[in-house]
């Protein structure tokens, strides 16, 4: 699976201009999270994946074919997105119908559907919940049943869109669970968030955006580990991690674990 | 301390559901206090809330038992109106707080104004003062239907913050926001705070929850599983049992202290982590 994003530009009706030339390859399994603050443009880009927005100038490439040459109904079989708000994805009267929908849409056989159907379910908690009406589902299961309407579809790559707003401690665990069952089954992951604790615990790379343009990508510990290039974007690392900095540990660490290991280290080196 | 809030012995049960959704819950809240309630989602934060200022059990009907006590009005006794001028409500869901009957962002936020009466030129005043502290004054004129669901946030706050209230409760309130604009929205409920006002917030992020809050209240399944300080609340190990995950400040101190690195105060914010890190090395 691989996205190339090509010199990208998109101009809203309004004029605003969300994407400034932007340029990456996104391959391989490696996760990827797109980091920045509201209105840098992270919405605006992860929407060209599948064709939902479509550039004002510039590509974007899947697997080597430019994004304009099939609709987003096409396109969404390779690329799944879920969107921010649930409200603005759910729409049918039972959860096996929301999860069932998509994968019928694309004529995916009734056995492969079932299949699907069960393992989304499981992977997200629903499975005593498919007859109820998603209206009647408490927010953190209307989020999973967006996600696991997605899965179900089967996509080679998956984009989520802040997952991790509204959801408690078990919920965020959840998260990280489907995350990684994605990444095993070989899945780009893709995801926006503002949850710099969820980013670098699951993606491997971390992109930054500013105002329409790519100002940082690489690991997590690369891009964390420059404090002040960070701040630019208005984006603080994880707690741990500042008071790593704060205490002038050299270490760029996101767990306790990682913490008390560069403490440590730190402690021998000036003990010689 | 002056007793602001007290609710004794308070259960509801939604008309639509088995389950109570609270159940005896007790805890009161002083004058100038800042009270945060915490729990896991569906743990029952958003219906006490409600039924802080009235809302339930007059506008989502169901059964409920014991009192809610704010300013001496019990609020099975009291008007939604009388309720309203003593304490306000920022919803959870901003789009909720709008009243889709005005055509900018001025008038949205002078709407509870007008319903109270208050003259024209105090009304001006207090739209002003507001949209500036919210960081709206550039969107007055705007229709409230064509703003981001961050600035909604701050017009639904502002519009409960302009009736002056003695008490302030807030759930979740920052949810469609950026860190930043989180931030600054926090600041600006920190400020109200300072200026006396008592806030009652429910949050999800702990590490602010354990900064700002004198006392915490802990949800689980609709019960109250504790009430205390910052300090007692997050030194208590039991409290994961309730998804509740202390700041990652004060697991950094407790770790220290277990490695006999640190002997000091449970570290509640950054600062104090640091301080603790720092020290240990010095040692």
């Amino acid at each position: 699976m691989k996205i190339e994003v090509q010199n990208l530009r998109h101009i809203y009706p309004t004029g605003e201009e969300a994407l400034k030339g932007l340029s990456l390859v996104l391959d391989g399994s490696a996760s990827i999270a797109i980091i920045g603050q509201n209105g840098s443009g992270k919405t605006t880009l992860v929407k060209h994946f599948n064709g939902i927005l479509r550039p004002t100038s510039g590509d974007v490439l899947i697997n080597g074919e430019s994004i304009g040459t099939r609709s987003t109904a096409k396109w969404s079989k390779v690329v799944g997105y879920v969107f921010q708000n649930p409200d603005d994805q759910l729409f049918l009267d039972t959860v096996r119908k929301e999860l069932e929908f998509g994968p019928r849409k694309i004529g995916m056989p009734e056995e492969t559907i079932a299949q699907q159907t069960e393992l989304a379910a499981k992977l997200c908690g629903l499975d005593k919940l498919l007859d109820r009406h998603p209206f009647d589902l408490t927010s953190t299961q209307k989020k999973f049943c967006t996600i696991a309407s997605i899965i179900t579809m089967n996509p080679d790559a998956l984009v989520f869109d802040e997952p991790t707003c509204g959801q408690d401690v078990r919920g965020v665990d959840r998260l990280c669970e489907i995350v990684n069952t994605l990444k095993g089954m070989g899945k780009l992951c893709i995801t926006i968030s503002h949850d710099m604790k969820f980013v670098v615990r699951n993606f491997d790379r971390v992109i930054v955006l500013y105002k329409g343009r790519v100002i940082m990508d690489g690991s997590a510990e690369a891009v964390f580990s420059r404090p002040e290039e960070i701040s630019k974007s208005f984006v603080s690392p994880p707690p741990i991690t500042r008071v790593a900095q704060g205490t002038g540990l050299k270490k760029t660490v996101f767990t306790i674990g990682a913490f008390m290991d560069a403490m440590k280290q730190t402690e021998t080196e000036a003990a010689r | 301390m002056n007793k602001q809030l007290e609710v004794s012995n308070l259960s509801f049960r939604y008309s639509d559901t088995k389950q109570k959704a609270i159940a005896d819950i007790n805890f009161t809240v002083d004058e100038g206090e800042f009270f945060c309630i915490i729990g896991q989602n569906e743990s029952g934060k958003s219906t006490l809330c409600s039924a802080l200022v009235g809302l339930v059990p007059f506008y989502f009907t169901g059964k409920m038992k014991g009192d809610v006590v704010v300013l001496g009005e019990n609020t099975r006794k009291s008007s939604v109106a009388t309720l309203a001028s003593k304490i306000g409500f920022v919803f959870q869901n901003p789009f909720n707080q709008l009243s889709y009957t005005t055509v900018s962002v001025a008038e949205e936020l002078a709407y509870g104004l007008g319903n109270l009466g208050i003259e024209r030129e105090e009304m001006h005043r207090r739209v002003e003062r507001i949209a500036g502290l919210m960081r709206v004054d550039h969107l007055l004129n705007k229709s409230p239907l064509e703003l981001s669901g961050g600035q909604v946030q701050r017009v639904a706050i502002g519009s409960a913050f302009i009736m002056q209230p003695k008490i302030l409760v807030l759930d979740e309130c920052t949810t469609q926001l950026d860190p930043l604009g989180s931030e600054e929205v926090f600041d600006v409920v920190k400020a109200l705070n300072g200026e006396g006002i008592t806030v009652i917030m429910a949050d999800h992020d702990m590490e602010r929850v354990a900064r700002c809050a004198d006392h915490i209240l802990v949800l689980d399944g609709g019960k109250q599983v504790a009430v205390g300080t910052p300090a007692e609340i997050f030194s208590d190990p039991s409290i994961r049992q309730h998804s509740i995950e202390p700041p990652d400040f004060v697991t950094i101190g407790r770790r220290l202290r277990e490695e006999g690195l640190y002997s000091g105060d449970i570290t509640l914010t950054e600062e104090a982590a640091i301080t603790a890190a720092k020290g240990a090395l010095v040692r």
